[in-house]
């Protein structure tokens, strides 16, 4: 009987269409993620194969929790299907066993959800041997990917899924419930899975996740790009737990679904509604009398006064349903996780601002709250309908643009009521969290614009509703449409002007509010709300009242009922759209260029196809600056007015000048001696002059130049159009002006900083291999630190901007002083500085410190008040280590001056550090045991001033290394000794997590320390690992005294500048014998450890002292630019040691009892010692000094 | 007066309304026919829920198809199959029926709503969710939120349809409490709904008009000409192909059969009072329609 309903069940879902568009949409989606870019879901990046086993896992990982939804249609409806068509009955009544009924149904489904899985995978391997496939990114055809992807994945889930939805299906009989229940877990499962994102919840985040798809990805988190393509996880250690927990989970599940399984209806919920009420006694038959007759009035507010009541109505039965109570309560719980975890920097968190409030409300409501107004449209629009009182009410003498506004009107309730009450709660968490702040003018303003694209979402889904006149097909056109967009968005098409409902992200920044934001925003929202309304007008024409017509009638009565007053209406809305349109076109394609982001790559292309061919051409360098900046706020406008020294420091004349400035800003060229100008292209921002004179070898000239950048109108983003050149975000702003010379100011020869360094993007467009750094080896190379036109200069600028702001710039105030309503202030730089300087004006809070009589200055928004003081005394410890340990600060100030969170990032500047908003000053550092970032990120940047601004590398290899790893080093050191090393252990935790798992995600290769190109991952992680180890291994004091001594050397010189292989010189010098291999392992090899205990015993012994023994593994391995691998022989110190705890106490009560470096020269060993107490832990490498590819398995609890 | 002319729906190839014409005057109007004869199509149309393809209608010199407004304020109906929504109470609903009839100032509404649930004896249980609600109170529900805004064109369509007996007298008793200035257009499958309570009706079949007038002239034209007998099981089907067999009911599990026929059919045919049913099937045989069992 089994086999008949397995039978019967397969034939229905393979007639029907559902399973089939299902695979169609999932099998398309693959494909698409195979063969092109634009869909990136699966991992595929840089050296890693578009069937990579990693990608192939990664996609069956992620339609495994997508099937969630198929499986809704696919396995739970079958089960529901009889109830709903009424035939349950007839199954029922005949002597079928209700186990042949469930699971034949249950398992034909299931089958069926199979198929679409294997239908996946079947585009996928089409996919990956498309033709236009790209032979280099497409790796030899492997089959054990997807089968290891079934078994160990999609079957399993598809288990579980089927097993969860089962249960819900047959214990409460209801779609709607098992959909709910299927929303749950999904929302559970993000909720999980962003909770347990910090690396402190690796374990557990492991087995929570009952998709598995989190415990496959941790495994392959450290694989290199080798791994990636080649390997397949071991099945074992956490993973396999996790498949065996949500297996047997599922096994209840399937028994207790069986169990409750009634074939019988379920008639208790009804009969108890009618026991408690009486049955009300059959009245007499009698001939009833009219009713006393009351009078109506029919005036011009009969029809607004019913559509005031129809809304209330529609939208009280929706606020007051469980559905919507429950679809509130994920969005809340959504809310505040990601309200809680969302800025979290190194486990740290932060104050719960109003301005993150509201991105933390954005995020987590932008796909919940669409999707529950595309649900609730076809409710509301349908309700009448669905209760069969459509007729009644269609009958009844209201205008038929009654119903259909109030209903959207309910929607947009909907709409509402999320964005209150979600305010609501923020407020409540505010102030759970003790941020007394409130801003509840904010909330209230950001509520209501940020309803708007939802309420626009609503209008849509209305008119999809009512177009289609099916509840169903407009749920699956609006579905169509939704995925449209996002696939228009990855194909580069960006416009707002054709993204429904687009508009500039309305990032609000305590600093400068909702600022340049608003208005383009403003002028987005009102197009697409006009554009709604026409929307609106259209429904009201294809209305249905009554029986619909057919297709034919329905157009006609549409057409024809538009010729009237509403075709007017439309009229009208259309020439609004259209004007709207045409202002909008205006300010972000004529005032400005609008770039999407592939025009932005193919000018990067241009810039390097047509230039890079100067890149050597030799020019004259700045050796001094001089400029006049003109800083006006309200109108986001600059005034650059400034003066080059320039000098001849090659060995021949220059006849050519390559003035370049990147694109944004007007570069006028006032003065440069007698010259002609030979091309100028403006788009690339590249001119060439021709000297009537050359200029001689050791000659000057001067050149004078003004810049003029306004913010003219609005861009399609409310951002300044990017030149891909890495210049800040948004540089001009009502409040917090931020830009640095880079960007605005002109610079001499070709700029390598604006190529493309994507290697598929550069292969589109056939520009050949990535441009690479210099050799290390290349002397000729060392002419240059990086900026190509100066070496160091002498500064000065007069900086103004209006009356209330404060300006300012690298150097020191000479004189301030305000005319015609405008603050200007004078600076000037002593001594020559690095030839990179920067402007910021904004209305500040200055905060005032000192070190030893030296002034340390903070600058600030006035909301932001909680950090500043850690800052200081930050500055104060790291101006003390660094000056007691490396050489004297070369300034007489240090100022820290916060921008605007549009970028995030901190950077040194000459005694000036520009912090952004959202990094630090909103970091709540209230436990002892927390991650003082602020502490970190301050002692980081004031370390530049000796890592750049004293000593920089040339403009070779492992440049970064000197600049970054170096500050790594020297704000660890200061850290260390505020916080302990215990807080080190668990900062460099992090740094060794983001090194392994960033690795792997390397787009070119991986280089060694001492030759790093700019990669983060390694001058900030690994430098920080490789330092500490260093440190950790010849001693603080050695390795300060060799960075004295290069400092003492190298501080401020001219070309040819040093580089990494001179730094290791002079630690070297101060390093011992037996540990120059490690230097040359730690610097110019990429070398990886797995070191873990495999068995740890004590004994008590006689005299209460406890013999402990330790096995243990360890493993070294030297990995090549791409991830392969070969093994090294051990030969290592590494620290073993012994640890106690008090009885039932956590780490923090942990107590070393035997500590010592050991040499360890073999893969497999024992290690005996002798300790005082009764030890609870054993480790090697037990604080993960070494760079160790699992380094959870190096600690084990004794036995 | 309601005058319905020259009536004509399609639905594709289907001809639900052919050429229909009726005048209907106050007081009940009964609409008779089989399942499918075009009845809903015919009511529907009358309610402005759908336009004809050919043909007027007006209702006191208003034309319904060019002025749905004003007949809409003047109508009051009940659809056939209405539903409720079941977590409402029925205050509320009738209520909300009430501002969509344009009772929109809350005290003349709340005296409408209160006149109409006393009047449909629903006014006790007036509190209680509408899904806990008998088939029967239901449409008295239904009545009563088509009386609302006393209509002077009141439209039921199949009201008694799936009512038990003492639920479906006291539904009628309901609609003959309407005033006699109204019309009621009482749309039914069911005899004896008519026969009790229309002094007018038509019979509708197919989407044509068969017959329309009074009851009880229908009736008189067949005065003498309907014959009865019990046959057996075994002859019924000769029966039917010898004589205009009426309609064949079981009495004790024996066929009794009507026969129209202007003289006695054959021996043991006896005489009988002709009733509404005989007229019905009679018109139905005549045209063509319907099976002679009921």
């Amino acid at each position: 009987m089994l086999r008949e309903f397995l039978r019967f069940e397969l034939r229905y879902q393979l007639r029907s269409p559902v399973a089939w568009l299902i695979a169609l949409l999932f099998g398309l989606l693959a494909f698409g993620g195979m063969v092109s870019d634009e869909i990136q879901i699966g991992g595929a990046i840089g050296n890693i194969n578009r069937n990579a086993p990693f990608v192939i896992l990664n996609y069956l990982a992620i339609f495994s929790v997508l099937g969630l939804l198929a499986a809704i249609l696919l396995v739970a409806w079958p089960l529901l299907r009889d109830a709903d068509l009424r035939t349950d009955e007839l199954f029922f009544s005949t002597p079928v066993r209700k186990g042949s009924y469930l699971w034949g149904r249950a398992l034909g489904g299931a089958i069926a959800t199979l198929g679409v899985y294997a239908v996946v995978a079947l585009f996928m391997i089409v996919g990956s041997l498309w033709p236009s496939q790209d032979p280099n990114r497409i790796g030899p055809f492997m089959a054990g990917p997807y089968l290891w992807a079934f078994g160990v994945l999609v079957v399993p889930n598809l288990i579980f899924v089927g097993a969860f939805l089962c249960l819900l299906a047959v214990t409460t009989r209801r779609l709607l419930v098992v959909f709910l229940g299927a929303m749950g877990l999904l929302v559970a499962f993000l909720l999980a899975g962003s909770l347990t994102s910090d690396l402190q919840y690796d374990t557990i985040a492991r087995l929570i996740d009952p998709f598995g798809g989190r415990a496959v990805g941790r495994v392959m988190r450290y694989w290199s790009a080798t791994e990636r393509n080649t390997l397949l996880p071991d099945l074992s250690g956490l993973l396999l737990l996790n498949r065996a927990i949500w297996l047997g989970v599922s096994a209840a599940m399937l028994a207790a679904a069986h169990i409750l399984f009634r074939t019988y209806r379920s008639g208790g919920r009804r009969k108890r509604a009618a026991s408690t009420t009486p049955a009300v006694a059959a009245p007499p038959a009698q001939i009833a009398a009219p009713a006393a007759i009351v009078a109506r009035t029919f005036n011009s507010t009969t029809g607004l006064r019913q559509f005031v009541h129809q809304l209330r109505f529609d939208a009280v039965s929706v606020l007051k349903s469980l559905p919507f109570l429950i679809l509130l309560g994920f969005g809340l719980i959504n809310l505040l996780t990601s309200a809680r975890v969302s800025n979290r920097l190194f486990g740290t968190e932060v104050h719960p601002v109003t301005a993150l409030m509201l991105e933390a409300m954005r995020g987590s409501y932008q796909f919940l709250l669409a999707l529950i107004v595309a649900y609730y449209a076809g409710e509301v629009i349908w309700r009448e309908r669905d209760a069969r009182i459509a007729e009644a009410t269609d009958a009844a003498p209201v205008p038929s643009w009654v119903p259909l506004l109030a209903k959207t009107g309910a929607l947009f309730a909907v709409v509402l009521a999320f964005l209150f009450i979600g305010s609501a709660a923020s407020i409540v968490h505010q102030l759970w969290m003790g941020h007394t702040y409130l801003e509840i003018g904010l909330y209230l303003r950001a509520m209501l614009l940020d309803a708007v694209p939802f309420m626009l979402t609503a209008v849509a889904a209305v008119f999809l509703q009512v177009l289609s006149n099916q509840k169903f097909i407009g749920y699956a056109l609006f579905i169509v449409v939704f995925l449209l967009q996002v696939v228009l968005q990855s194909l580069h098409f960006e416009h707002n002007l054709y993204t429904f409902a687009g508009s500039p992200t309305l990032t609000y920044s305590d600093m400068n509010g909702f600022g340049h934001l608003l208005q383009p925003w403003a002028w987005f929202n009102a197009y697409w709300s006009v554009f709604a309304a026409m929307l609106l007008v259209i429904a009201a024409a294809f209305w249905i009242r009554g029986v619909a017509p057919t297709r034919r009638g329905r157009w006609g009565h549409a057409l024809r009922s538009l010729r009237g007053p509403q075709g007017a209406l439309l009229g009208a809305l259309t020439v609004a759209f259209i004007a709207i349109g045409i202002w909008i076109f205006y300010n972000t394609n004529v005032l400005n260029d609008y770039l999407a982001s592939d025009v932005v790559l193919d000018r990067q292309a241009h810039y390097e196809k047509a230039y890079r061919k100067y890149k050597n051409a030799p020019q004259p360098h700045i050796t001094d600056v001089y400029a006049d900046v003109d800083i006006y706020p309200a109108e986001r406008r600059v005034e650059i007015r400034g003066r080059y020294q320039l000098m001849n420091k090659t060995a021949a004349p220059i006849r050519d000048l390559h003035v370049t400035l990147l694109p944004g800003s007007e570069l006028r060229v006032t003065s440069i001696g007698s010259a002609k100008l030979l091309s100028d292209d403006r788009e690339a921002g590249f001119r060439v002059y021709r000297l009537d004179q050359p200029l001689q070898p050791g000659g000057t000239m001067e050149l004078r130049f003004e810049v003029l950048r306004a913010e003219r109108g609005f861009t399609n983003t409310g951002m300044p159009p990017s030149s891909g050149g890495g210049d800040v975000r948004s540089p001009l702003n009502y409040n917090g002006t931020f830009f640095n010379s880079q960007s605005m100011f002109p610079h001499l020869g070709y700029n390598e900083g604006g190529q493309i360094l994507d290697r598929n993007e550069r292969r589109k467009r056939g520009l050949g291999d990535v441009p690479r750094a210099a050799k290390l080896e290349d002397e000729s190379a060392r002419g240059s630190m990086g900026f190509p036109d100066a070496d160091w200069i002498n500064f000065e600028t007069v900086v103004s901007t209006s009356a209330d702001q404060t300006a300012l710039a690298p150097g020191y105030l000479q004189k301030e002083w305000t005319k015609d309503g405008r603050h200007y202030f004078h600076y000037k730089m002593d001594r020559p500085m690095l030839p990179f300087f920067c402007y910021l004006s904004a209305r500040y809070q200055v905060k005032r410190g000192e070190w030893h009589g030296m002034p340390i200055e903070v600058y600030y928004d006035p909301k932001h008040p909680y950090n500043i003081d850690r800052m200081i005394e930050a500055t104060r410890k790291s101006l003390d280590y660094y000056t007691a340990n490396f050489s004297p600060y070369q300034h007489h100030q240090v100022r820290i001056l916060e921008f605007p969170r549009y970028a995030r990032f901190a950077q040194s500047f000459a005694n000036t550090i520009p912090f952004s908003e959202s990094i630090g000053f909103v970091a709540d550092i209230g436990d002892p045991g927390d991650i003082d970032y602020v502490f970190y990120v301050t002692a980081h940047e004031v370390a530049h001033q000796w890592w750049a601004h004293q000593v920089i590398g040339a403009d070779v290899q492992g440049s970064s290394m000197i600049t970054e790893s170096l500050s790594q080093y020297s704000a660890l050191m200061v850290m260390e000794k505020q916080y302990g090393r215990e807080q080190m252990r668990r900062f460099l935790k992090y740094e060794l997590d983001r090194y392994l798992a960033d690795r792997g995600g390397e787009l070119i290769e991986e280089l060694p320390l001492m030759r790093v190109e700019n990669q983060d991952y390694i001058h900030y992680r690994k430098g920080s690992l490789v330092f500490y180890r260093l440190r950790e291994e010849i001693g603080e004091e050695n390795l300060n005294r060799a960075l004295a001594a290069f400092i003492r050397d190298k501080a401020f010189q001219q070309p040819p500048y040093t580089t990494t292989i001179e730094m290791l010189d002079y630690t070297r010098a101060q390093t011992p014998p037996e540990k120059q291999k490690l230097i040359e392992e730690l610097f110019a090899k990429i070398v990886l450890y797995d070191t873990k205990v495999t068995a740890a015993t004590a004994k008590p012994r006689a005299d209460g002292k406890f013999d402990v023994s330790i096995e243990y593994e360890a493993q070294k391995v030297e990995a090549d630019g791409v991830g392969r691998e070969k093994p090294l022989a051990v030969d290592d110190w590494m620290e073993v040691g012994v640890f106690a705890r008090q009885q039932g106490e956590g780490e923090h009560t942990e107590r070393a009892l035997y500590l010592k470096p050991q040499h360890i020269t073999q893969n497999k060993g024992k290690v005996e010692v002798v300790v005082d107490a009764a030890p609870f832990e054993v480790g090697v490498d037990p604080y993960n000094k070494l760079i160790d590819r699992n380094p959870d398995d190096n600690r084990k609890r004794v036995q | 007066m309601l005058s319905i002319r020259n009536l004509s729906k399609n639905y594709g190839d289907v001809q639900a309304l052919r050429e229909v014409s009726l005048e209907v005057p106050p007081g009940m109007f009964g609409l008779l026919g089989p399942n499918g004869a075009g009845k809903s199509s015919l009511m529907r149309t009358i309610a402005t829920l759908q336009d004809p393809d050919s043909g007027t209608i007006t209702f006191d010199g208003i034309d319904v198809a060019t002025d749905k407004d004003r007949i809409r304020r003047t109508l009051g109906y009940l659809p056939q199959d209405f539903g409720v929504y079941p977590k409402v109470s029925a205050q509320d609903m009738l209520d909300h029926f009430a501002v969509l009839k344009g009772y929109v100032q809350r005290k003349q509404r709340a005296e409408a709503v209160e006149a109409l649930l006393h009047q449909v004896n629903l006014w006790d249980v007036r509190k209680r969710k509408l899904g806990t609600f008998s088939g029967g109170m239901r449409q008295r529900f239904g009545i009563a939120q088509a009386l609302l805004g006393n209509p002077r064109l009141v439209i039921v369509d199949e009201p008694t349809a799936g009512l038990d007996p003492e639920e479906r007298n006291r539904f009628l008793n309901l609609l003959a409490g309407i005033g006699e200035q109204v019309i009621v257009i009482l749309s039914t499958h069911i005899v004896e709904d008519v026969a009790d309570l229309c002094p007018r009706m038509a019979i509708i079949s197919r989407g044509q008009v068969l017959m329309s007038g009074e009851p009880r002239e229908a009736i008189g034209t067949l005065r003498d000409r309907v014959w009865s007998k019990l046959v057996s099981k075994a002859a019924l089907i000769e029966y039917q192909q010898r004589f205009t067999v009426l309609s064949t009911r079981l009495i004790g599990g024996q066929p009794l059969i009507h026969v129209y026929s202007d003289a006695r059919p054959e021996a043991g045919f006896e005489p009988v009072a002709a009733g509404l049913e005989d007229v019905y099937f009679r018109q139905l045989r005549a045209h063509g329609g319907g099976a002679a069992h009921t």
